[in-house]
């Protein structure tokens, strides 16, 4: 390969080379367009206001181009669905002329109906950001240097078919690794994945809701996520869940919880270290000490038992566990106990348990992150389920409900056969043996823990694919650890990045193809219903993606079919929309030709004849479920032998009726939870099975001068994706530190002040636990009424080096971001002329990465990253940025 | 159903969750300039841990049936339609700004971008074809109800008729007669609201959340 070609081998080039070459460009803007074999410099903040297009603007004195408002009348509608965050709501797009203006929910979707949130409203900036990503592009000097050079798709499909042949070649597929968020597209990865036959799919589980799905498969087995039917609730008890800002369900549970309190006469409980949008607006607010959730949990539940007020009939008819040994281990866990341990008071905890249970069966206690993202997160999240048990509200109106169908299911959905075999190999990387309940019920695995696996060479990678993860800013030790591993090329000797824009991630890959939005690509997608009647969504393109974009499904299935014919017998359709297409093929045409046209036109397929389900475990198993099945005495489990020749649990006998029952291995709500007890005993930990309350180690005896630091999302910001929107950082975009108002004033601490926080590692833990220091973060302070005085808050989601000028707060000309072809991409006038929070013209600027200084510390058993028990310190640096 | 429109919103702030979509949906459109606003959400945390609450206020244009901006125009440039909707003429606007200064409530602004007025119209492209406000439209919590006041069935005909008693305007000392009208509005937020400017910087931030005050002067005039 020559220079001529334009084609490098990486990382054997050197600056000084590249300085020599005409058509290298550096600091970007302006670019009227990169040319093929053209080279461009990317580095974080680099501005060439030199170079920059000229704004769109009016001079002043002139009239500027006319706002012509939206002639709907002209539109085309096209159906979709979000993904602006994890929730998955239908949508429907407004195209005018080929162009998306505007997004609305899909009143046909059941969830959301015709409602979307800031973020979904915002999307339509993605698609049109002037440094999006629009061509494949090749690093060409050192790993995260910036240097790159614009290539064929031809090209970069050749790179990644010989990178992966190789590793194919030598019997090695386990050293090609795939590492995602939030892609909705696992189906896909998995069968490329298992075709390539590497097992080392990777993801984000653990650093986001291991523990709460953990929680949910262990107490009743069938789902790893309750569905709430808040909007015929009475009462909700919530422990460290923000639905109003960004729980999983978002607005589909929102606008039930509204509708709830506020034309059902609901009251909603909410238990929060920090005072977010969910605590401010609930009935009551209390901050228990961060991780002693399942503490103040186990007290009412002490109380409701105390008191009587329990249902006894489901205790002793749909539990594992009877109900005088319930009341004994619950004897220890009373109100004055779990004051002691939460600072709440007493008598609130029995006066709101009581509340709760009289409301009982239509009243449900859940958690999110706030109560599961600990080191004991899952017993917290355990002790908040039983709740529910002893209040019998599962599976009733207004209660704990759980559906079937949580995923888009491949029987009813089949992807075109045949179907790859999954890879009988495993690694420490996506299977780690020091957390047995990690995989047991689903593939969450420890993603916290890859880089440093790979550091210390519990595996090895050849070729390492990233896609929609921003693991530089949203993992723990993400800008020390993370960084240093993507930055080495003898640990990731070959890094692939699909993403839409020029991210951090991006920066340190070999090689980058422009993604198509989730506007632009297709997709079957579902979520838990509030409808309880299961139902599929179809994301297909508003619009074609813009120059040489290319979704990952469609990158994914074409490298599969250059692999060599073992790969490529598993790719004999043409592309995504072809296997989208065949999934649909059983989704009936309606009042269209096919089940695939009725999707595109109305966005969404329900049953609705289908009765609603709150939860299986009370239906009658029909005679052919029975047939040739035999009841076991001892514990009234019925089994039958499956097709697969396996005997398996189908139910249990209660009362003399043969039920479907719950599908943990007692088929009961497991007080007791045999597996864990199992479980914990491979890896030589006694645990007793019960969800019994076990302190934060690192939070035992916490000197006055030290805090716990927590982390938390906003209503307009996701993790790491959503900063590069104008929209939505133009609302939040700086992140000060909130430190109670008490706790301030004892150390001299104002609102505006520049103060040093300090973390430190957990003191006990199955990785890493020495207390020692980490690093220090320079941040301002928010000094407030609306957080517990022990705890210190900042918000993830900011602080980005990269992502374009919405993201980096930098109001200039177009900046060095991956804007190649202003003919494609026209420049925005509001990020050169009006981003008003760019802290070199006055504002507060993109804020902090505080993930940067926070530890990795997975809790026992499970791996799920314990956010919220980093220990710090603080201290004001006598600095008064701003009064 | 009578001939002529006039159309009302109602704001439910018992029901609004602060989330922001009215005002993404706004901006996306209407196209409306960063630092520029036709849909604004206010937050206000009240009271001392560990009793804090949290309000929201959303804020658009009140169509005033006795408007200050429309006053104000030194070009005539504003009027207000029998739909009781008030508009700005951009052919004649010449963006002297009066408007913005006159108006109670922050919610009209010069369009730096095209150099005329700009304000929230309800959304008067959409009411042609039938569609509602985009902010109506996408609320999550059915906080905003909108509708013709002169057609009974209408949602904020029908809100008016359950809720009437509970109904209050924002600044009603300015006089301005707003046709828009809150459910659960506590009149000290009405301090939030600047008058004669459309958005202060601050008044984002959230170290202004607990403060009842809509001007944030700069004490360290050396950040700039």
């Amino acid at each position: 390969m020559t220079d001529d070609t334009g084609r490098t081998p990486s990382g054997s080039r050197s600056q000084d080379t590249i300085n020599r070459r005409q058509a290298m460009r550096i600091g970007i803007g302006a670019m009227a367009s990169l040319g093929l074999g053209e080279m461009i410099v990317l580095r974080p903040g680099e501005i060439a206001a030199a170079e920059c297009d000229t704004p769109p603007g009016p001079r002043p004195g002139e009239h500027g181009r006319p706002k012509v408002p939206h002639d709907y009348r002209r539109a085309t509608q096209v159906t979709g669905v979000c993904l602006n965050c994890s929730t998955v709501c239908g949508i429907v797009g407004q195209v005018f002329d080929g162009q998306l203006v505007k997004l609305a929910g899909n009143p046909a979707d059941p969830n959301n109906g015709a409602t979307i949130c800031a973020k979904g409203q915002s999307g339509v900036s993605i698609n049109t950001y002037p440094e999006r990503l629009l061509y494949p592009l090749r690093r060409v000097g050192r790993r995260g240097e910036g240097v790159w050079q614009r290539i064929s798709w031809a090209e970069a499909y050749d790179e990644m078919a010989r990178r992966i042949g190789d590793c194919l070649a030598a019997g090695t597929p386990e050293q090609v690794a795939i590492h995602y968020g939030r892609s909705r597209i696992s189906d896909v990865i998995d069968r490329f994945m298992n075709a390539v036959g590497s097992p080392v799919v990777l993801n984000h589980r653990a650093l986001c809701s291991l523990n709460k799905r953990a929680a949910n498969y262990a107490s009743i087995g069938d789902t790893d996520w309750e569905t709430v039917d808040a909007a015929q609730t009475k009462y909700l008890l919530n422990f460290g869940s923000n639905f109003y800002e960004a729980h999983q369900g978002h607005i589909h549970f929102l606008k039930r919880v509204v509708q709830g309190r506020f034309d059902n006469g609901a009251k909603l409980v909410t238990f929060d270290v920090r005072l977010s949008n969910t605590a401010g607006r609930s009935d009551e607010w209390f901050a228990p000490f961060p991780g002693t959730e399942g503490a103040v949990a186990l007290a009412m539940a002490h109380v409701m038992v105390d008191a009587g007020e329990y249902d006894r009939r489901f205790i002793d008819e749909w539990t594992n566990y009877p109900a005088a040994q319930l009341r004994e281990f619950l004897r220890p866990y009373t109100p004055a106990w779990a004051a002691a341990k939460s600072g709440l008071a007493a008598a609130d905890i029995e006066r709101i348990a009581l509340e709760f249970a009289r409301s009982r069966p239509n009243c449900a206690a859940f958690t999110n992150r706030g109560s599961h993202a600990h080191y004991n997160g899952f017993n917290n999240d355990r002790a908040v389920i039983l709740l529910n048990a002893l209040a019998g509200s599962i599976g009733q109106p207004g209660g704990y409900c759980y559906g079937e169908s949580e995923r888009v299911d491949p029987a009813k959905y089949p992807p075109p056969p045949p179907l790859p075999p999954k890879p009988k190999i495993r690694t420490d990387l996506e299977d780690p043996p020091d957390f047995p309940l990690a995989n047991l019920w689903q593939k969450m695995k420890v993603g916290e823990l890859v880089y440093d696996y790979l550091r210390s060479g519990r595996a090895r990678l050849r070729v390492y694919i990233s896609y929609t993860l921003g693991s530089p800013t949203t993992w723990p030790e993400g800008r020390s650890l993370t960084v240093d591993v993507l930055r080495n090329e003898e640990l990731i000797p070959f890094h692939i990045c699909s993403d839409v824009v020029y991210s951090e991630t991006a920066h340190y890959a070999d090689l980058i193809l422009p993604d198509a939005t989730y506007l632009e690509r297709w997709g079957l997608d579902t979520r838990n219903s509030y409808d309880f009647r299961p139902y599929v969504t179809l994301r297909q393109p508003m619009t074609p993606p813009p120059a040489d974009c290319v979704s990952f499904a469609d990158v994914l299935i074409e490298l599969g079919k250059r692999l060599g014919p073992q790969v490529s017998k598993y790719f004999q359709f043409a592309d995504h929309e072809a296997y989208v297409r065949h999934q649909c093929r059983h989704v009936p045409p309606g009042d269209c030709a096919d089940g695939f046209t009725f999707l595109r036109k109305h966005g969404v397929w329900c049953d609705q004849k289908l009765p609603q389900n709150r939860g299986a475990f009370r239906r009658l198993l029909a005679d052919h479920d029975l047939a040739g099945s035999e009841t076991d005495a001892a514990t009234s489990v019925i089994h039958r032998t499956g097709e697969s020749g396996k005997r398996e649990a189908i139910g249990v006998m209660v009362q003399g009726r043969a039920l479907r029952g719950f599908q943990t291995p007692s088929r009961k709500f497991e007080i007791l939870s045999p597996t864990v007890i199992k479980q914990a005993a491979k890896i030589g930990i006694d645990d007793d099975g019960l969800p019994r309350y076990v302190p934060v180690p690192s939070h035992e005896d916490l000197p006055d001068d030290r805090f716990v630091l927590v982390t938390f999302k906003w209503n307009v910001h996701t993790q790491a994706r959503t900063a590069p929107q104008k929209y939505l950082s133009e609302i939040v975009h700086d992140n000060p530190v909130w430190i109670n108002v008490a706790t301030a004033g004892k150390l001299g601490i104002r609102t505006g002040d520049l103060v040093e926080i300090t973390t430190y590692r957990p003191t006990a833990g199955p990785f890493r636990a020495t207390g020692e220091r980490i690093g220090s973060a320079h941040v301002r302070a928010f000094v407030t009424e609306g957080i517990h005085p022990r705890v210190l808050a900042v918000s993830n989601s900011l602080g980005h080096q990269f992502g374009g000028r919405a993201a980096t707060a930098q109001r200039a000309g177009r900046p060095a971001g991956p804007a190649f072809d202003a003919a494609v991409l026209p420049e925005d006038s509001d990020l050169s002329d009006s981003l008003w929070w760019d802290a070199a013209h006055g504002g507060s600027g993109a804020g902090v990465n505080i993930n940067a200084i926070l530890p990795i510390q997975p809790a026992p058993l499970t791996g799920m990253q314990a956010w919220f028990d980093t220990v710090c310190s603080i201290k004001p640096l006598g600095i008064e940025r701003r009064a | 159903m009578p001939d002529k429109p006039r159309y009302q919103m109602a704001i439910d702030l018992e029901r609004c969750t602060g989330c922001h979509a009215c005002s993404v949906a706004c901006k996306v459109e209407n196209q409306v300039p960063l630092g520029n606003f036709r849909t604004k959400v206010y937050y206000y945390d009240e009271g001392n841990y560990p009793q804090v609450r949290r309000w929201f206020l959303p804020v658009v244009c009140m169509q005033c049936v006795d408007a200050p901006c429309l006053k104000a125009c030194p070009t005539d440039s504003i009027r207000r339609d029998d739909d009781g909707i008030v508009r700005i003429d951009t052919n004649t606007c010449l963006a002297h700004g009066k408007c913005e200064e006159a108006c109670p409530y922050g919610a009209i602004y010069v369009d730096p971008q095209r150099n005329v007025a700009d304000k929230c119209d309800f959304c008067s492209h959409r009411l042609e074809v039938g569609m509602e406000p985009a902010c109506v439209e996408t609320c999550p919590s059915a906080a905003l109800v909108f509708g013709d006041a002169n057609d009974a069935a209408s949602p904020v005909a029908r809100f008016h008729e359950k809720h009437i008693e509970e109904l209050a305007v924002l600044k009603p000392e300015e006089a301005t007669k707003p046709q828009v009208a809150y459910r659960g509005l506590r009149a000290e937020l009405a301090k939030k609201v600047a008058k004669g400017r459309n958005h202060d910087p601050r008044s984002y931030e959230i170290e202004t959340w607990a403060q009842l005050r809509s001007e944030f002067p700069r004490e360290n005039p050396g950040d700039d």
